[in-house]
């Protein structure tokens, strides 16, 4: 049997577990209420869920501008230019150790529980690994290819269009890779902690009151979200990138930031 | 009227002429010279080795003739003229294991240089396929740099240095990252194309053995400063064949070349 097919066996088979298991009793529904009744919940409350979908991806559409947009121009500009590499990169290091959901609390007394404060702190959240990936996909092109681009007579501008930025595109990817993913986590972390509204904040409140169906309603439609941004990234990927296999760059850069991206949110 | 005695005479196309050359490069604890009062001419479709142990200034003198550095002192002239920057009409090089774009096809990666100057697709098009056919590729161009073999990528790079037709061809150890036989391979193919084009080679290397196969000409250097210690001229008749390796001229004209390098390493 193929690798895929085994993984799709797998997948079906959970997905059968978590119907069967809660109805045969072997858990109580409290723990883990069956697929069904989570679809079912769901379906019911199908307004109030729409309604905190829609204020979910508004704050991480607005967010994910923000981190990537950001990210990849200071990216650029502390990659290509020594003097603020020296300056901000220690700094960016540092606070990317930091767990940074303990400054939400700040922005929330700064900015109100509405959609500012998530999207202050989800940008700042997603933006770190993008900016970081940015700057080491500039830094690390191959010398030889600037050297042969301006022995062809390539001008600054030239050398910038033709040859950095395709160069880095693999790089820059795979930190959108993360530092997307990361948005969404911030989004919904920062909804469940303070906040009036957004699947975060539907999960957190449905869990006060015990009702786990509509708890997993909300999980289900994050774990949605994010599987859609995986899927949009691969696409990108696969489109803007296909001589990505022919170096080792970007997936150098892919297992370097990886590891680092998996600390916990909370 | 002027007097026609007061025009310069055009130098030929294809002409470098280096004199007193030299390269100093300013380090924090200290300036070590590269180079020092380095002269040399090269006559038009001359094939030119320049051999030496690294650090000789080998490449450094090549990357001057590019107009990729400039020197400290002395003068260099390509044509008849200086070249204060890159000038592929000019000038085309040829780079060390691959500086092809890897996200371009062989086809656009040739193409490259007249893109940059704006020539129009279709034409672009038939001069990079022309290329490619000089340097055997015909057929190959779809194809991305990491599908194509060491040789083929250098062959490619060739076609990229030739595109724009230029006079001269400067190449800094571009088979240094081949097998052996995919470079004496090269070495052939290299001379093939030289014959069929006449154009001026300036080529470094590291191997005696390439130097003295492929040249008109080998000029020694050694380091520390570098300079130029010998200029051999290389009597073997052309074509070149494998046999020649291991006869007598072959053998003294490397082992003329091994000593000096041997004194300097």
């Amino acid at each position: 049997m193929s690798a895929a097919a085994l993984r799709r066996l797998i997948v079906i088979s959970l997905i059968a577990l978590w119907e069967i298991l809660p109805r045969a009793g072997f858990i109580p529904e409290l723990f883990l209420p069956s697929l069904s009744s989570t679809l079912a919940a769901g379906w019911n409350e199908a307004g109030e869920y729409g309604h905190a979908l829609a204020v979910t991806l508004y704050e991480i559409a607005i967010s994910m501008a923000f981190a990537c947009g950001g990210g990849i121009l200071l990216g650029a500009i502390v990659g290509s230019l020594p003097r603020p590499r020296i300056l901000i990169m220690p700094m960016v290091s540092s606070l990317y150790a930091v767990p940074l959901v303990i400054l939400y609390p700040v922005f929330t007394v700064w900015l109100g529980i509405g959609s500012e404060s998530k999207i202050a702190f989800a940008s700042i959240y997603g933006f770190l690994p993008t900016m970081l990936a940015t700057a080491a996909g500039i830094q690390t092109i191959d010398p030889q290819l600037l050297l042969a681009a301006r022995s062809m007579g390539a001008t600054l501008s030239q050398r910038l269009v033709r040859v950095i930025i395709p160069a880095a595109i693999p790089t820059v990817l795979s930190g959108l890779r993360v530092g997307g993913a990361l948005v969404i986590v911030g989004v919904v972390v920062s909804e469940m902690l303070i906040s009036s509204a957004g699947i975060g904040y539907l999960i957190s409140r449905y869990r006060t009151i015990l009702d786990s169906p509509h708890v997993f309603a909300g999980v289900l439609l994050v774990l949605a979200m994010a599987v859609a941004f995986n899927a949009a990234i691969k696409w990108i990927e696969r489109k803007a990138a296909i001589w990505q296999t022919g170096t080792r760059a970007g997936q150098r850069a892919a297992e370097e930031i990886a590891p680092t991206a998996l600390q916990p949110a909370t | 009227m002027q007097p026609l005695a007061n025009i310069t005479p055009l130098k030929p196309a294809g002409a470098i002429e280096v004199r007193n050359v030299g390269q100093i490069f300013k380090t924090t604890t200290q300036d070590v010279v590269a180079l020092e009062n380095v002269s040399l001419d090269v006559k038009p479709g001359r094939f030119v080795v320049l051999v030496g142990p690294s650090g000789c200034g080998k490449s450094t003198l090549l990357m001057m003739m590019a107009g990729l550095r400039q020197q400290t002192s002395g003068t260099i002239t390509v044509s008849g003229a200086p070249i204060p920057e890159p000038d592929p009409n000019r000038v085309g090089v040829v780079f060390q294991e691959a500086s092809l774009f890897p996200w371009l096809t062989a086809e656009e990666n040739v193409e490259f240089p007249l893109a940059l100057r704006g020539v129009a697709k279709g034409d672009r098009r038939g001069r990079a396929q022309d290329a490619l056919k000089l340097v055997g590729l015909d057929g190959f161009g779809k194809r991305h740099p990491h599908e194509l073999s060491g040789g083929m990528k250098q062959r490619v790079s060739i076609a990229r240095g030739l595109v724009q037709d230029p006079p001269v061809l400067l190449m800094d150890e571009p088979f240094a990252a081949l097998d052996e036989q995919t470079r004496m391979t090269m070495g052939d193919e290299l001379l093939r194309i030289w014959a069929a084009t006449g154009k001026t080679v300036v080529f470094v290397t590291h191997s005696l053995t390439e130097a003295v196969y492929l040249a008109d000409e080998v000029i020694v250097m050694s380091p520390r400063p570098g300079r130029i210690v010998d200029h051999l001229q290389v009597s073997l008749p052309r074509p070149r064949t494998y046999e020649m390796l291991s006869g007598d001229t072959f053998g003294s004209l490397r082992d003329r070349i091994w000593r000096h390098i041997r004194k300097s390493a």
